[in-house]
């Protein structure tokens, strides 16, 4: 089966960090996978994506009319890549900085205060990895091994942060159960 | 060692470069490439190796023509319109015979275009873009691990030929990631010990001229030449057949446009249409005489490139009358999706297949 | 007594190519005769360029690499860097005419001194490109005839010449900068002194050094010999004066 997903959000909030972790987490689990980041310009202007593509066959497209899994950390995200979720495919918001809007009514939408909960947490910059957690649940329901080792790959010895990141991404995997 | 990484295409062309024995990189910054001289500055410099960061394109291609006349394992990386500043020293390291490798990680043109991916230097690196009767080897990864597995062969056809030797990568392949291993080096060293300058010592003076005012000695060089372009050709054609045992339809592609166009060739397997694609790797020389022989088993080939039909010619000169020859392709930005090439070869197809 | 030897680093039966009375036959057997005193002849590699000087390894008789046209500077640190990487220590020096060093390939020089790079680089300085028979180049003095300033060079037309020793010497990485002629006796023995202590600079490992030697053109001065001579002793050292610009262990 093919997976694929969007991260999209402005620079400084981990879009291309997060992407490197999912990717690395589909890799860990013997996954074909493929992480392609955009590049140049639309980083300059602020805004920032990356497309990952997962499967347990070879994989040849490394990027797709549209996706199933679409991750929008701020309202531009958002308002850009609604049109590129797949038909029943799944949208996950951050409510925190977009407006809860349906504008489509053929995809699922979870909208999740996805800063405010990283503040709670007392950094907000780990709001991407909230969003990692909900990405793993609604998904393949990711070894938290592997969660832990992808962090260690990116994050390095930067142990409290991984700490913190890991605890994020366990409230983003328990936001759905507790609504 | 053997283990796999998620690598950047990039990272994976300086890991490969450094794992092979690559002791000289020069190099000005251009994106899409700009992480191979940023990896290698730091790992060079711990490894007493010579970096240095060029005041141009053209000090760094020149640096690199120096150091290759020593025998040392060199490498530049640039893109596109700064690929177009080494072009003279291309044809000057050609005629020398001075073995160069060149990473072109190609963004879109003409002139400064910009950064998004592209495959439009196709034909500036298999014609040559510089003056002179020469030709340049060129090899086309698709993937991050052929980032590194041709890379090894990069160095190796180079040292082995004595010719530069451009390794021809596009700006999404340079900028994804996917899971690949630093293999092991499989190729021998070459003995280069008789033509490097080291200093007279214990023989005569070597000279390493382009220069030469001869008719008749320069005739012989480019004769010469010539007869090594002609053994290059006979043995060092490279390519890839996915599907192609049971063909109707023919695909052509190379590098990063290649992995989509697989997905065109699933597509259409899946309606019953038995479409193969053929992938060369070493795009010069071109292997033309294995499509040749792939173009007579069918009707139609349908070349897909992510520029407006480069390597098109060569497929043309392959196929000739064995079959017709039609072309998709898009320059640059996003690559073509499945879809989009589903739409185009519709068109193609309905010809042959009523119900497509 | 032997008044007259060719020295070892010169190619047996090598044909004189030049113009008669050009000085670049003078400044080629001072370097030999220097590569001979040093005993370097083993461990030098030269780097010939374009213009007259090109047919450079058709005399010396050491290892000697084609630069293209400009880039002879960034092709020595090349060859130097690619040895060094390889735990050599080689002898790189670059000969060139005032228009490859100073005009075309002035990036790769400049920068080169800049850096420091540890090479040595001789340039010819005629005052036009000779090869392709005494056009205008950037070290054309104001007033000077050519073939593309018909009218002599003028300031507002053609813009100023460039002073390639001065310039050179302002860059931080350079051991020594300094401007010579070959005239007379008296000259040709200080431009050896001169080339020598440029190439025992690098040999100490000190940095970029440079020697510009102010030379003359007879065929496109359309002069003879002694009175190109004359030109340069007159009127040229006055514009090029001739002087050590830098040297860093006597400033």
């Amino acid at each position: 089966m093919i997976r694929n997903f969007i991260i999209s959000g402005a620079g400084g909030q981990g879009v291309l960090s997060i992407g490197t972790i999912l990717t690395n987490i589909f890799m860990l689990n013997g996954k074909f996978v493929s992480f392609s980041p955009c590049y140049g310009a639309e980083m300059r202007g602020g805004a920032v994506n990356c497309e990952i593509n997962a499967s347990d066959e070879e994989l040849f497209c490394i990027q797709n009319k549209e996706v199933d899994f679409v991750v929008a950390l701020n309202q531009t995200s958002f308002d850009k890549f609604i049109s590129k979720v797949k038909k029943n495919g799944t949208i996950i918001v951050n409510s925190s900085l977009a407006k809860i809007n349906k504008t489509r009514d053929d995809i699922k939408y979870i909208f999740a205060p996805l800063t405010q909960e990283a503040l709670n947490l007392g950094n907000i910059k780990v709001a991407n990895s909230i969003a990692l957690g909900i990405l793993s649940k609604i998904t393949d329901n990711f070894s938290i091994e592997n969660v832990k080792k992808a962090y260690e790959k990116i994050l390095k010895d930067k142990k409290e942060l991984i700490q913190k990141n890991i605890e994020a991404y366990f409230i983003g995997y328990n936001y759905i159960q507790e609504r | 060692m053997n283990e796999k990484e998620l690598l950047k295409g990039n990272i994976a062309i300086a890991k490969a470069a450094l794992n092979c024995g690559c002791k000289c990189y020069f190099g000005y910054p251009i994106t899409p490439q700009t992480e191979i001289g940023e990896f290698l500055s730091g790992e060079m410099q711990k490894r007493k190796l010579a970096y240095v960061c060029a005041e141009s394109e053209i000090a760094a291609i020149n640096m690199a023509l120096g150091a290759a006349s020593t025998g040392a394992k060199v490498m530049t990386s640039s893109s596109s319109c700064a690929v177009s500043l080494m072009q003279e020293a291309i044809s000057y390291a050609s005629s020398d015979e001075l073995p160069i490798v060149i990473v072109n990680v190609m963004r879109a043109g003409p002139g400064q275009g910009y950064i998004f991916p592209s495959q439009g230097d196709y034909n500036q690196a298999t014609i040559g873009g510089g003056n002179g009767d020469y030709k340049t080897i060129v090899l086309s990864p698709s993937s991050v691990q052929e980032c590194v597995d041709l890379t090894y062969k990069a160095f190796y056809l180079a040292q082995k030929y004595r010719t530069p030797v451009i390794l021809l990568a596009d700006g999404m392949l340079g900028q994804m990631a996917e899971p690949a291993s630093i293999t092991e080096n499989p190729y021998p060293e070459i003995d280069n010990s008789s033509w490097i300058l080291d200093g007279a010592k214990s023989r005569p003076a070597r000279e390493i001229h382009s220069l030469e005012p001869s008719q008749n000695k320069l005739n012989r060089h480019i004769i010469e030449l010539y007869k090594k372009y002609t053994t290059i050709e006979q043995n060092e054609c490279d390519w890839e057949e996915y599907n192609c045992d049971d063909i109707e339809v023919l695909i052509t592609a190379f590098g990063t446009m290649a992995r989509h166009a697989k997905a065109l060739c699933n597509h259409y397997r899946k309606k019953g249409i038995k479409m193969g694609l053929f992938r060369p790797k070493t795009l010069y020389p071109f292997p033309y005489k294995r499509l040749n022989e792939l173009s007579q088993k069918v009707n139609v080939v349908i070349d897909i490139e992510m520029n407006m039909g480069q390597m098109l010619k060569d497929v043309r000169l392959a196929v000739l009358s064995n079959a017709k020859v039609s072309f998709i392709g898009k320059p640059t930005g996003d690559m073509l999706r499945e879809e989009e090439m589903v739409d185009a070869s519709k068109n193609v197809l309905k010809e042959y297949y009523a119900n497509i | 007594m032997q008044i007259f030897k060719v020295p070892k680093s010169i190619k047996k039966n090598s044909n004189f190519t030049f113009c008669s009375g050009c000085d670049h036959g003078v400044a080629i057997k001072l370097v030999a005769q220097i590569i001979d005193e040093l005993n370097i002849q083993e461990d030098t590699i030269a780097i010939a360029s374009s213009g007259c000087s090109v047919l450079l390894y058709d005399f010396l008789d050491v290892d000697c690499l084609e630069a293209p046209h400009g880039r002879a500077c960034a092709v020595a640190t090349g060859v130097k860097r690619a040895h060094k990487a390889m735990g050599n220590n080689k002898f790189v020096f670059t000969y060139q005419g005032d228009g490859d060093f100073a005009s075309i390939g002035l990036a790769e020089s400049m920068h080169s001194a800049l850096r420091g790079e540890n090479i040595t680089a001789i340039c010819i300085n005629n005052t036009n490109y000779g090869m392709t028979g005494g056009q205008l180049g950037p070290t054309t003095a104001l007033g000077q005839i050519t073939t593309t300033s018909p009218n002599g060079r003028n300031i507002e037309y053609h813009g100023y010449p460039i002073k390639t020793a001065e310039q050179i010497a302002l860059c931080e990485g350079v051991s020594y900068s300094a401007r010579v002629a070959l005239y007379d006796i008296k000259n040709i023995m200080n431009a050896k002194k001169v080339i020598k202590k440029a190439f025992e600079y690098q040999k100490k490992g000190l940095g970029f050094s440079f020697v510009e030697i102010l030379s003359n053109c007879p065929t496109n001065w359309k002069l003879s010999p002694k009175d190109s001579h004359e030109k340069i002793k007159n009127e040229l050292v006055k514009i090029y004066p001739l002087d050590v610009f830098k040297d860093v262990e006597n400033d």
